[in-house]
């Protein structure tokens, strides 16, 4: 439970001047008015706003020469600071060791941390105070601006009160007093929105997910062109991050709206012609293949300290040639994917994309699904996925090849999607529920075929290694990784059966059946 | 959340001045602070202008009855919460000894705290008794004010010895001089000859200041009404060493 430290910004009306503002509550309040501050900063946050999310907020600025970055505590205490070094941006490991890393780096995980705008103007602090001349209530008026191309933008002047522990009733009582008295309503977001804004950019951050809202009447092909729009405008938003390798979630991102998009295209085909249809399913299909050898590469990087973590130091150290190899490999496949993907071939393919879908996709006569609803049509697909897995789990055995549970994995993603894209279209917890125990399925699908491909990247290695100093004795260590994965492959193979009898138990395959009827 | 306590087993060398002052810079260096006025006499309370009156009294807090959280109240300096004195904890160790494992109730009343806080600064009342045993046994790091002479830090030793061989994970202890007056040679021999020879005292030492007598008139820690202090400049001393040995 958080300290009951209660918070509140208002906006200041256009025209009311903040000394005035003072004045008013001079008459009322014993006010204590501190000398004003100047700022100067630039917001910090990962492309999708986990800081945000977090509730937290991070600023960079020049204190004594030396950039520093400045943590928000909460409402009414100093942030927590930690100089850092000057760069574009910051994975969590980038920052210094200590108290301001060990709050952030939980919260952004793999993201980096990125300029989202930058914000200057003066802060009035005052203090209301008791008998005791004790602080009890803590007041901000800031007028800030975004600091933008060609010049400054105003953003909303506010007044922010904080309460101070223990002391709610004069906070109460001086907002009661804003509120009705001076007729102060709530300020529109954060500063940090604000500014994020006014520079052109979306406060809510580059999107990874969409959510588009679907009636069940909605004709298919009307619904899966609204759904495929913002998956596109997914793909777009994460390119520029993805082409500058500010940190490896916009690849995955811009990767999995490709594939989700790829995905539509193929569950819902008859809703679309199928000569340009299959055009664009190439497409998608290319996009996913020049992009698909630096994600490969990025999950090893990002799963490496994990996977040697078990191993002994000995081992772990010489497995030094083997990381600094996968680190150059995917540096060059980085490269390739930013010339495949800045180059003319992607122009083209995209702009036909995109095209196809703003055009108008022709009669109704070819695309038998187009004009039925939404509904009908993504409940059909759900259950014929769903059963289809079940068919497809049913006949794993012991015996039974790497590539069935591949084949199962790769529908469970199709159904995945589905569920997640025209879910909605339902109403109650169904489909949120399958997504649920879909997951765990899908979780060791996913670890098993993962570890599989895993061993098979790192043995592929060998020859290169064979070459390089220390590497007889990384091949050695190597062998131990990939004795590990094919462990973990054995235990996820172990684990299969219970999660696929959760999965396809008959009280679900009722359920789906009932919930998703023509 | 680091625990860290000001003790000595005799009154008037400075503990509260110390307490007050580490936790009003922690609290400026963005961490998350909370002081525990452990002692009945409520000066730090009273310097925090907080009211020295804990509801139920010591005897419910110790025993686990009152939410900690609903006693805290933010003083003047953003940042840093107190939990306040009350005349109870005069009894405290009475009710400590009727209580069942007794040195770990301190412990156990900081414990709702860990995730609101990065550091709980506690400052103990003068005495050896079951509180600073209690009192041991939850912090992380003693911090001990010293008067400069020789018998004061034979008695640092017996405290040291004395944590060492009963407290079951003892913190560590670190001398820092207190109340040094430059003036006196034996003041300045002992000081530099300690905090030379020994890594258990701090290098800073904290001076004889009219600033720190007027901590209790000005209602601030010395870091607050007068800054620029060779007084503040001390403990600000003190604070960096404090905080590079806790490793926050």
């Amino acid at each position: 439970m958080p300290l009951d430290v209660p918070a509140r910004a208002f906006a200041l009306p256009e025209g009311v001047d903040p000394g005035a503002l003072v004045s008013f509550l001079g008459e009322r309040f014993d006010l204590a008015v501190d000398p004003p501050e100047r700022t100067d900063h630039t917001v910090l946050d990962t492309a999708d706003r986990r800081l945000r999310a977090a509730g937290a907020e991070l600023r960079l600025h020049t204190h004594r020469g030396e950039p520093t970055m400045a943590l928000a505590g909460r409402p009414g205490a100093p942030p927590l600071t930690a100089t850092v070094r000057r760069r574009p941006r910051w994975l969590a490991g980038d920052l210094p060791e200590g108290p301001l890393r060990d709050r952030i780096a939980p919260a952004i995980g793999v993201r980096a941390l990125l300029p989202l705008a930058r914000v200057r103007g003066e802060v009035r602090p005052a203090r209301v105070l008791n008998r005791d001349d004790k602080t009890v209530v803590r007041l901000r008026l800031a007028t800030h601006a975004a600091v933008v191309e060609g010049g400054e933008v105003p953003l909303t002047p506010r007044l922010e009160v904080a309460g101070v522990l223990g002391y709610r009733r004069p906070f109460e009582r001086l907002v009661s007093v804003l509120t009705t008295e001076a007729g102060l309503v709530e300020a529109p977001g954060s500063v940090a929105d604000e500014a994020i804004a006014a520079a052109g950019g979306d406060p809510d951050g580059v999107p990874s997910k969409v959510r588009v809202p679907l009636r069940p009447d909605q004709r298919t092909d009307e619904a899966a062109v609204a759904v495929l729009r913002a998956l596109a405008g997914v793909v777009e938003a994460n390119l520029p991050g993805t082409l500058d390798d500010l940190d490896t979630e916009f690849l995955h991102d811009l990767r999995v709206a490709v594939r989700r998009s790829r995905s539509v295209l193929r569950e819902m085909k008859r809703a679309f012609p199928p000569g340009p249809l299959r055009r664009q399913r190439d497409a998608l299909r290319w996009v996913q293949a020049v992009t698909g050898p630096t994600r490969d590469l990025d999950v090893q990087l990002l799963e490496w300290d994990d996977l040697v973590a078990t191993l002994p130091e000995d081992r772990q150290a010489a497995l030094a040639p083997v990381r600094a190899l996968l680190e150059r490999r995917r540096r060059d496949a980085h490269r390739a994917l930013r010339r495949e993907l800045t180059g003319e071939a992607y122009g083209a393919a995209w702009g036909g994309y995109r095209r196809f879908l703003d055009g108008d996709l022709g009669p109704d006569d070819e695309r038998p699904d187009a004009a039925a609803p939404v509904v009908a049509v993504a409940g059909r697909r759900i259950r014929k996925v769903y059963r289809r897995m079940v068919a497809m789990g049913e006949a794993v055995d012991a015996g039974s090849p790497a590539t069935a549970l591949h084949e199962l994995r790769k529908r469970g993603k199709e159904l995945r999607y589905l569920l997640e894209l025209f879910g909605g279209l339902w109403p109650g917890d169904e489909a949120r529920d399958m997504v649920r125990a879909l997951k765990a399925l899908q979780d060791v699908l996913g670890t098993h075929q993962d570890r599989e491909v895993q061993a098979d990247a790192l043995r592929a290695l060998a020859p290169d290694l064979a070459g390089v100093e220390g590497g007889p004795d990384a091949l050695l260590a190597l062998g131990a990784v990939v004795e590990r994965l094919g462990t973990e492959q054995r235990a996820a193979r172990e684990r299969f059966a219970d999660r696929f009898a959760e999965f396809a138990s008959p009280s679900r395959q009722a359920l789906v059946a009932e919930t998703f009827r023509p | 959340m680091k625990v860290v306590a000001t003790y000595n087993i005799k009154g008037g060398v400075g503990k509260t001045s110390a307490a007050v002052n580490i936790a009003a810079l922690a609290a400026a260096d963005g961490l998350r602070t909370v002081l525990w006025d452990l002692d009945p006499q409520a000066a730090a309370t009273f310097l925090f202008r907080v009211r020295a009156k804990v509801r139920g009294g010591g005897r419910k807090l110790v025993r686990g009855r009152t939410d900690v959280t609903d006693l805290l109240r933010g003083t003047d300096i953003e940042g840093l919460d107190l939990l306040p004195a009350d005349f109870s904890y005069r009894h405290m160790d009475l009710v400590l000894d009727g209580a069942g494992r007794r040195t770990r109730r301190m412990g156990r009343v900081l414990d709702p705290l860990a995730e609101h806080y990065d550091l709980a600064i506690l400052d103990c009342p003068p005495s050896i008794s079951l509180v600073s045993e209690s009192v041991f046994d939850a912090a992380d790091a003693l911090l001990v004010p010293l008067i400069p002479s020789t018998l004061t830090v034979r008695t640092f030793e017996q405290l040291s010895a004395f944590v060492e061989d009963e407290v079951e994970d003892p913190p560590e202890v670190v001398a820092f001089f207190s109340m040094v007056d430059g003036r006196k040679r034996l003041h300045r021999e002992v000081v530099e000859r300690l905090s030379t020879d020994r890594d258990d005292v701090a290098a800073a030492a904290i001076p004889a200041a009219t600033e720190v007598e007027l901590m209790g008139v000005e209602r601030a820690p010395v870091v607050v009404h007068a800054p620029r202090s060779r007084a503040a400049r001390a403990y600000r001393a003190l604070w960096a060493e404090v905080r590079s040995r806790l490793g926050i």
